[in-house]
């Protein structure tokens, strides 16, 4: 299934993909040299970011956030793409420094296509999400 | 996106190497957000250079030279941790790479204000000017409690915008954005005695509840709400949530009444906060697992001199067992100097820095302070809360003023929940 999308940064990945409903800031809820989730009761709290698809909300949080993206990706242990409902220019920011490739505002809801676990190809330079295999094949 | 002339002169790389870079980033931001144009910032508002990691810092600097008035954000003070015994073993290395970055920005012609805070020091700008500024608690200062035109650029891009001079047109520097979809009343909560901490919780809260970054009004609040309850309020929004704009209706100067804040929107959410939604941001914003404090933190954003007034009136003559920090810049360290409220917190053991008090506290920082990392910090600010169990990730405190100062001088925690 092929999935129409915006364009934040240029670029293509595929991977396992991690989903949060939320909204995420780089900065306060991610270590940047493990790409580890480490707010205290963080939904996510302990899973690790690094070489996954994250598929969140939108971004939040302090400006320092843009940052630590390009840390994540400095250290290798950044997700390998972005998929948000949304993006705002700090969580832009980041990962256009960082060069991840990132879409938005895609055609249909992610949180309805993608499910945690799922296999997914991001091509954010041509502004298309596909969901290659099932993590879960109940799903 | 539709560059000038000397904008593609800057994206070709006839301005050098990291005008271009700086460029380069800015025109995929633009294009991000469907921006038509670029626009000259009347000043910029940078973060320090010690936020940024030395190779991007350098990457983007190289060739630049000064293009318009720059001012800064808090940085680190090394050389004072070193000489308060609270640095960790890294802290030469630290001074040195701080000093070449200094010596760069000081080429670059950047003014060291150092302040998350700059309106106190005078540095205002006027209503509907555009200015490219760092740090979230700036941008939502500047364009809720002052009506200039700031939009929320990451730390990189607002570098980038300090370097050449531009900002892509975009979000909250065209006029029609700047009105607000989302409402939020209070209602069933007695202000009457509210200090700063309660109206910071009641900001966390607001700001977590909205979707993204759009504007937000709050209704149901005294009219011309005082300076410092004014920006406890919103500064932690953009923490919990990516608010950049909000509409205080009776006290904001574009939101005098709720119709001047909506312009032709009908409200697509609204928030209703309470008691029990008081209570339940106060209880989450303490982070802890016994009740020992180590330290006690203010300045996040940077004191007041009214604030600084009110720590000393409470350590007249006392001693606090915990460490204390008070964030502020050096003008206002210095008018509570003459006043005599330096000398009076100094005596009580407290420290003044021109510091981040929360993201960058350096007693609390264990990649700064080493093994005299503090294990616990007492805050009033929901920001600072959030980011020094987040970013620090020690035990943290959240109560009122009062309360922090009573738990350094004892060194225990007794603030319990949320009161009016």
């Amino acid at each position: 299934m092929k999935i129409k999308a915006h364009t934040v940064c240029e670029g293509v990945a595929e991977g396992e993909a991690v989903v949060y409903k939320g909204a995420f800031s780089f900065l306060g809820d991610i270590d940047p040299s493990t790409g580890k989730i480490v707010f205290p009761g963080h939904e996510l709290e302990g899973t690790i970011l690094a070489d996954k698809i994250f598929v969140f909300a939108s971004g939040k949080g302090s400006t320092g956030g843009s940052r630590i993206a390009w840390l994540l990706s400095r250290n290798g242990v950044a997700p390998r793409a972005i998929i948000c409902l949304e993006s705002e220019p700090v969580m832009a920011c980041g990962v256009i420094a960082a060069g991840i490739p990132t879409v938005d505002k895609l055609e249909r809801d992610p949180f309805e296509v993608i499910k945690v676990g799922d296999y997914v190809r991001v091509d954010a330079s041509k502004g298309i999400v596909e969901v290659v295999a099932r993590g879960n094949p109940k799903d | 996106m539709v560059l000038t002339e000397e904008e593609q002169e800057m994206l070709d790389g006839k301005k050098g190497p990291g005008v271009q870079r700086a460029m380069e980033l800015l025109v995929k931001l633009g294009r991000a957000f469907d921006a038509e144009r670029m626009v000259k910032a009347s000043y910029g508002h940078a973060p320090s250079y010690d936020f940024i990691p030395e190779d991007f810092w350098n990457f983007i600097t190289e060739g630049a030279k000064p293009i318009m008035k720059v001012t800064t954000h808090p940085g680190f003070q090394p050389e004072r941790w070193k000489e308060w015994g609270i640095a960790g073993p890294n802290i030469d290395e630290m001074i040195a790479e701080h000093r070449r970055k200094h010596e760069r920005a000081r080429q670059l012609g950047w003014l060291f204000t150092n302040t998350c805070a700059e309106y106190l020091l005078g540095i205002i700008p006027r209503k509907g000017e555009m200015v490219a500024m760092h740090g979230s608690c700036m941008q939502i200062a500047t364009n809720s409690l002052y009506g200039a035109m700031v939009e929320r650029a990451g730390i990189l891009c607002g570098l980038a915008s300090c370097i050449t001079g531009r900002i892509p047109l975009m979000g909250l520097m065209i006029p029609e954005n700047r009105h607000t979809h989302v409402l939020a009343m209070v209602e069933d909560l007695d202000v009457t005695n509210w200090s700063t901490a309660q109206y910071s919780c009641l900001g966390y809260y607001i700001g977590s509840q909205v979707k993204g970054k759009k504007n937000v009004a709050i209704s149901g609040l005294p009219e011309n709400l005082p300076f410092d309850f004014s920006r406890a309020l919103v500064l932690p929004m953009p923490a919990s949530g990516a608010v950049t704009l909000c509409h205080i209706i009776g006290t904001t100067p574009e939101a005098l009444y709720l119709e001047a804040a909506l312009g032709d929107n009908k409200p697509e959410q609204i928030i209703k906060v309470g008691r029990r939604q008081m209570k339940e941001t106060w209880e989450k914003l303490n982070v802890y697992d016994n009740d020992k404090v180590e330290h006690v933190a203010f300045g996040c954003p940077h004191c007041t001199i009214d604030e600084i007034g009110l720590i000393a009136a409470k350590l007249e003559g006392k001693k606090m067992k915990a460490s204390l920090l008070i964030g502020a810049s050096v003008p206002v360290e210095a008018l509570a100097r003459v006043q005599g409220y330096a000398d009076v917190i100094e005596r009580a053991g407290g420290h003044f820095l021109s510091c981040c008090a929360s993201v960058a506290n350096p007693f609390a920082r264990k990649d700064f302070s080493g093994d005299n990392q503090v294990k616990s910090v007492a805050v009033e600010s929901a920001r600072a809360a959030y980011y020094t169990a987040g970013v620090c990730g020690v035990n943290t405190f959240f109560g009122t003023r009062d309360q922090c100062i009573e738990a350094g001088l004892t060194g225990r925690w007794k603030g319990g929940e949320y009161e009016d």
